[in-house]
C-alpha cells in the first residue's frame, strides 16, 4: 500500500504532464536549441553559432528599439488600471443600473480578437466611426488615426484598453466585494467620507490584486501582438517586439535569431513574474 | 449639494464609458443592416433604413461557411473543455492530496508554461503536431489547448484546498480507493470550479485564432475566427457584409454572456488570478 | 531553491537530448522524379494542391479547372488548400513531409535546396525548349518548378482619368510621370497614385521594374556584387526615388494607413484612383472590377516604367509562383499531370491576360499596346539568384521579397518618419554591402 502510494500521484499526473511536456516544453527546448544556430526555418542544414544570436540582439540597438513601442502599451495599461479601479469603486456602491453598466464595461473582453480587429479598422478608417462621431460633436477631425506616426500607437493601445478594461475592472470589483461589509458600515457610522473609505478600507483590500494586475500589464505590454498585427501589420512605427520576431523568422528566414529573441522575451517575463512574487506575496505563492 | 454633484459626476462618467464601449460595436451592428447603396453615401453613423434587412447576414452565413464553422468550433469546444476539466482536476488532486518528491518542480512546470508566448514557438510545435500525424485535423487544436494553457489547474488547486481532507479520510476508512475518492468525493464537490473552468476555457477556445489558422488550413475545417478571417479576402471592400460576419461571431458570445453573467464574473475573478 | 533550479536544468537538458534529434536538421530525402505520365487512365489518386489564390478557390474558378482536368484523368481527384498567409504557413509546413502534392514554391526555399524538397520535373534542356522561365527553377540541369504564368511590370491606370488630365501618351521619364500625376491631381477628382500601403505587398510590386530601367537582363545578378543596389544611376534608386517623389509631392491617398486592396480595384475602375504600380497580372482583376462597376473594361490601361533605355521603353518579363511536386508525394504522376494541365491546357494564363509559360502560346491581348509601342521585353538571368536572395534576407532589407523598407520610405516621404531620401537609401546600401560575403 505504501509503495502504491508513491506511484499513485504520478498516475493522475501522467496525462496532464505528458501533454504539457509534449506540447509546451518540447517546443520551448527546441526553440532554445534553434537559438544557438543560424537555421533559416526550413532548410535541412544549419550551423551552430553559439551565442552569436544573443550577442546580435544586445548589440544591435534597432532590435531593442521596438521596446519603446511597449511604453505606449504600458502607459495605456496604467491608464486602464486607474479607470478600471475607478469604475470598480463606483459600482461597488449602490448605483442604478449597476448590472447594466457592469455588463457593458466587461463585455468587450469576451469578443473574438479577429472581430475586434475588424470593428476597429472600421472605427479608425477615414470617415469611419470615430471621425463621424467627432463630427457629430462638432469637431471636424481630419486625423489619420493609424496613419499619423504620433497617433498610431496611441490608437492601437487604446484598442487594448477598450478590450482589456473589463477584465481589470471585474478583478477589482471581485476584490472589493470580498471586503467584509461590516467594515464599511463601521466606517460610515464613524462619519468617514468616500475618499477616506477608499483609502483606509478599499485600498488595503485590493493591494494584492493591484500588484498582480500591474505585473500582468507589464508583461502583457512586452508581448503585444494580435491587435497591431491585424490592424497595421507593424507598419508606421507600430512594430512590437513579437511582431519583429515573427518578421525575423518568416520574412528574413532568421529562425535562429528569432528564437533567441523569443528566449529573451520569455526570460524577461519570467523575471518580472519572479519580482512580482517577491514584492506581492499572496497565499497562492505557496503553490510554487 | 455636493451629494448631487457627486452623483451627477458618477452617472456622467458611467454614461461616457458606455458610449465609448458601445459606439464601435453599435456602428458595426448598424452597418451590418445597410445595403451597399446606403454604404455609398458615406454617412457612417446614419441608421439603417430597414432594420430587418438581413441580406448581409445571409451572404455572410452562406459565403463564410459559418454553419460548418460553428460545427467545428462546437466539436473542438466539447473535447477541449471536457479534457481540460478531467486532466486539470486530476492534476490538482494529485498535487494537493499526495505528498511526493518533485512536487514543486511539477508545479513550476505548469506555472512557467502559462507564460510562454505561444506564437514564438510555432515552428517547433508544428513539428510535434505533424509528428503525431495530427496536422489538419480537429485534434491538433484540441491537444494544443490541453497541453499549453494550464490556467485550469490553478483554479482547481485553489478550490480543492478548501475541500476538507477529513472527507477523503472518511471515505478511505470506508475502504475507498484513491480513484474512488477522486471520482465520488472530490470531483462532485468541484462543481463551482468546473463551471469556472468551462467558462474561461470555452471563451479562450472560441476566440482563439492563431492555432486553428495554422493547424487546420482545410476550408472544411474552418472555425469561427478563421472563417471570419478568410471571409475578409473576397469581401474586403464590403464593410456591410464584413460587419454582418463580425456580428455573427459576436452574437453567440453575447447570448452566453447574458445567460451566464454571474458565473462568468466569478469565473474570471478566480480564474485570471492564476 | 537551488535544488529546484538544478532539477529544472536537468529536466531541460533531458528534453534537449530528446528533441535535438528532430530540430533544424534531419537528413534530406534522396532525389526523385515526377515525370509526365503517358497513359491518363492509369493515373490515380487524390492530389492536394496548395495555392495562394484564395479568391479563385472561393469563387469556384479553381474547381472548374479541377473538373476540366478530371475529364482527361478520370481517376484523379484534385483538392485545394487555399492559404491566406501562403509564405508563412507553407514555410512552417515544409518542415514536415506534409505540404501537399502540388504547391507553389515559397520564396523562403533556397534554390540549392530545391532537390531536397521537390521532385524533379525533367531535364533543363528538354523543358527550357518548351517552357519559359525554367532557368528560375533549375538546379544541376534539372528543373524543379514550372511557373503558372508570366507577366510584365509596370503601372496600371485608368485611361479616362489620364486623358481628362490631358495626358494621352505614356510618360517617358520620372519627371514626366510626376508631371502627369500632378495634372491629374489638379483636376481634383482622383487620387493620382494609390500606394496600397496598408496591405503592403503592392509596394513590393514596384521592385518588378528592376532591370527595366536599364534594360539589362543581368540587373538582378549584379546585385550580388559588393556595392550598393541604390548607388547613383541604379534601377532600384530610380524606382525608390520615383516613389519617394510621388509621396512627397502628395500625389497619393491622404491616409495610407487605412488603404484597402479590395476597395482599390473598384476605385481604379470608377476613376477615383488614377494609377497603381502593379504587375500585369492585375489587368484582368481591374477589368473585372470595371465590369462590376458598369464601366467598359477597356478603360483600364497598362504602361511600362517611364524610362527609355536605348530609345524605347523596356519591361521585364518574369514568372509568377512556380508549381512544384512535393518530393514526399505518394501520387507524383497525378501531381505532375495536374501541373502539365495547368501550364499547357487549362487556358489559365490566357483567361488571366498573362503570358503563358508555353513558349508556343501567343502573347495576351492585354499586352498588345506594349508590342505596338515597341516595348522591349527582357527576361532576367538567374545565375546568382541564390546569392542575391541570401544577401537580401541577411541584410534584413527584403528589397526583392517584402515591403517593409518601402513602407518606411513612404513614411519618410510623407514626413511620418525622420530622415531624407539620400540618407535612407545610403543606409540601405550600407546594410546591403555589409551582408555581401
Amino acid at each position: 500500500m505504501r509503495n502504491m502510494g508513491r506511484l499513485t500521484p504520478w498516475l493522475y499526473l501522467a496525462a496532464p504532464l505528458g501533454l504539457l511536456v509534449i506540447f509546451t516544453y518540447v517546443p520551448v527546448v527546441s526553440m532554445f536549441s534553434y537559438s544557438l544556430t543560424n537555421w533559416d526555418g526550413v532548410s535541412y542544414d544549419s550551423e551552430f553559432v553559439g551565442i552569436d544570436n544573443y550577442v546580435q540582439l544586445f548589440t544591435r540597438p534597432e532590435l531593442f528599439q521596438v521596446f519603446f513601442v511597449s511604453l505606449y502599451y504600458l502607459a495605456a495599461s496604467l491608464f486602464q488600471i486607474v479607470v478600471a479601479l475607478y469604475f470598480a469603486v463606483v459600482l461597488s456602491f449602490k448605483t442604478r443600473f449597476r448590472n447594466f453598466f457592469k455588463g457593458i464595461l466587461f463585455f468587450p473582453y469576451l469578443i473574438n480578437g479577429v472581430a475586434v480587429g475588424f470593428v476597429f479598422l472600421y472605427f479608425f478608417k477615414q470617415g469611419g466611426t470615430l471621425d463621424s462621431f467627432l463630427g457629430l460633436l462638432g469637431v471636424q477631425s481630419r486625423q489619420f488615426w493609424l496613419g499619423d506616426p504620433d497617433l498610431v500607437n496611441v490608437s492601437l493601445s487604446s484598442v487594448s484598453v477598450w478590450r482589456f478594461l473589463g477584465l481589470n475592472f471585474v478583478l477589482f470589483l471581485g476584490a472589493i466585494s470580498a471586503i467584509p461589509s461590516e467594515l464599511y458600515e463601521a466606517a460610515e457610522i464613524d462619519g468617514a467620507n468616500r475618499w477616506q473609505i477608499f483609502r483606509s478600507i478599499i485600498a488595503p483590500g485590493i493591494k494584492p490584486i493591484l500588484g498582480l494586475v500591474t505585473i500582468l500589464s507589464i508583461s502583457g505590454s512586452l508581448s503585444v501582438f494580435e491587435i497591431p498585427y491585424i490592424m497595421t501589420g507593424g507598419a508606421n512605427g507600430s512594430t512590437t517586439f513579437v511582431i519583429q520576431t515573427v518578421k525575423q523568422a518568416f520574412q528574413f528566414d532568421k529562425t535562429g535569431l528569432a528564437s533567441a529573441a523569443a528566449v529573451v522575451l520569455l526570460a524577461l517575463i519570467l523575471l518580472i513574474t519572479w519580482i512580482q512574487r517577491k514584492i506581492v506575496p499572496d497565499e497562492r505563492n505557496e503553490l510554487a | 449639494m455636493t451629494r448631487i454633484l457627486a452623483a451627477t459626476g458618477k452617472y456622467a462618467s458611467l454614461v461616457v464609458a458606455c458610449v465609448v464601449m458601445l459606439l464601435p460595436l453599435v456602428t458595426i451592428f448598424a452597418t451590418s443592416l445597410k445595403t451597399s447603396q446606403e454604404m455609398a453615401t458615406g454617412e457612417t453613423l446614419a441608421l439603417p433604413r430597414n432594420w430587418f434587412n438581413f441580406d448581409n447576414y445571409v451572404t455572410a452565413f452562406a459565403k463564410g461557411d459559418m454553419l460548418v464553422a460553428f460545427a467545428n468550433t462546437a466539436f473542438i469546444l466539447l473535447f477541449s473543455i471536457t479534457g481540460t476539466v478531467l486532466i486539470g482536476s486530476m492534476a490538482a488532486y494529485a498535487i494537493d492530496r499526495f505528498a511526493f518528491r518533485l512536487k514543486r518542480v511539477v508545479l513550476g512546470l505548469f506555472l512557467v508554461a502559462a507564460l510562454v508566448p505561444g506564437v514564438t514557438t510555432q515552428v517547433a510545435t508544428f513539428q510535434v503536431i505533424d509528428g503525431f500525424g495530427l496536422f489538419d485535423t480537429r485534434w491538433a487544436p484540441i491537444l494544443l489547448y490541453l497541453g499549453t494553457d494550464i490556467v485550469a489547474i490553478y483554479i482547481f488547486l485553489q478550490f480543492i484546498r478548501s475541500i476538507p481532507v477529513s472527507l477523503d479520510e472518511a471515505a478511505r476508512v470506508d475502504g475507498a480507493s484513491s480513484f474512488k475518492i477522486y471520482r465520488s468525493v472530490i470531483f462532485p464537490l468541484l462543481k463551482p470550479a468546473i463551471a469556472t473552468v468551462v467558462i474561461i476555457k470555452g471563451i479562450t477556445v472560441y476566440n482563439d485564432f492563431y492555432i486553428p489558422f495554422l493547424y487546420m488550413p482545410s476550408e472544411e475545417l474552418g472555425v469561427i475566427s478563421t472563417s471570419l478571417f478568410r471571409f475578409k479576402g473576397p469581401f474586403g471592400a464590403h464593410w456591410e457584409t464584413l460587419s454582418a460576419g463580425a456580428v455573427l461571431v459576436i452574437l453567440p458570445t453575447l447570448i452566453v454572456f447574458l445567460l451566464l453573467q454571474r458565473f462568468i464574473y466569478n469565473g474570471f475573478t478566480s480564474g485570471a488570478t492564476k | 531553491m537551488h535544488k529546484r533550479a538544478l532539477l529544472l536544468a536537468a529536466t531541460a537538458a533531458a528534453l534537449l537530448a530528446i528533441t535535438s534529434a528532430c530540430t533544424g536538421g534531419g537528413s534530406a530525402p534522396a532525389e526523385q522524379d515526377a515525370l509526365s505520365p503517358t497513359d491518363p487512365s492509369k493515373v490515380t489518386g487524390e492530389v492536394t494542391v496548395l495555392t495562394h489564390r484564395t479568391d479563385l478557390v472561393q469563387d469556384g474558378t479553381m474547381k472548374k479547372y479541377a473538373d476540366e482536368f478530371k475529364k482527361t484523368y478520370p481517376n484523379v481527384t484534385i483538392k485545394y488548400d487555399a492559404i491566406t498567409d501562403y509564405e508563412g504557413e507553407v514555410k512552417i509546413r515544409m518542415n514536415t513531409e506534409n505540404y501537399g502534392d502540388v504547391l507553389m514554391i515559397p520564396a523562403a526555399i533556397q534554390r540549392n535546396d530545391y532537390p531536397k524538397f521537390f521532385a524533379s520535373l525533367g531535364g533543363a534542356a528538354d523543358l527550357s525548349a518548351k517552357y519559359r522561365f525554367t532557368s528560375n527553377t533549375t538546379v544541376n540541369d534539372k528543373v524543379y518548378g514550372l511557373a503558372g504564368f508570366g507577366g510584365v511590370n509596370g503601372f496600371i491606370y485608368n485611361k479616362e482619368v489620364w486623358a481628362a488630365a490631358g495626358v494621352t501618351k505614356w510618360p517617358t521619364s520620372s519627371e514626366e510621370f510626376l508631371a502627369a500625376l500632378a495634372a491629374i491631381k489638379a483636376k481634383g477628382a482622383s487620387v493620382p497614385f494609390y500606394t496600397n500601403y496598408k496591405d503592403g505587398w503592392p509596394l513590393s510590386q514596384l521592385g518588378g521594374a528592376l532591370g527595366a530601367i536599364s534594360c539589362d537582363p543581368k540587373a538582378r545578378d549584379k546585385l550580388a556584387a559588393k556595392e550598393s543596389p541604390w548607388k547613383a544611376g541604379s534601377d532600384l534608386r530610380a524606382i525608390d526615388t520615383l516613389l519617394f517623389n510621388i509621396v512627397k509631392n502628395q500625389l497619393i491617398e491622404s491616409d495610407p494607413a487605412t488603404t484597402n486592396w479590395e476597395d482599390s480595384k473598384g476605385l481604379l475602375a470608377t476613376g477615383k484612383i488614377a494609377t497603381m504600380g502593379l504587375g500585369s497580372w492585375s489587368i484582368v482583376q481591374m477589368q473585372d472590377a470595371a465590369k462590376k462597376a458598369g464601366k467598359d473594361p477597356s478603360i483600364i490601361g497598362y504602361m511600362p516604367f517611364p524610362a527609355l533605355p536605348g530609345g524605347k521603353p523596356c519591361a521585364v518579363l518574369g514568372p509568377d509562383y512556380a508549381y512544384a511536386v512535393n518530393i514526399h508525394s505518394k501520387v507524383k504522376p497525378a501531381a505532375r499531370a495536374f501541373i502539365d494541365f495547368m501550364t499547357d491546357k487549362s487556358g489559365f494564363a490566357e483567361s488571366n491576360q498573362s503570358v503563358a509559360v508555353l513558349k508556343s502560346a501567343p502573347m495576351p491581348a492585354a499586352l498588345k499596346p506594349f508590342s505596338e509601342a515597341g516595348v522591349q521585353l527582357i527576361e532576367l538571368t538567374q545565375e546568382k539568384a541564390g546569392e542575391v536572395d541570401k544577401i537580401d534576407k541577411l541584410s534584413e532589407i527584403g528589397a526583392l521579397s517584402t515591403h517593409d523598407y518601402r513602407q518606411k520610405l513612404v513614411d519618410i516621404a510623407r514626413g511620418a518618419a525622420p530622415g531624407d531620401l539620400n540618407g535612407y537609401l545610403d543606409e540601405l546600401g550600407k546594410k546591403w554591402v555589409a551582408a555581401v560575403p
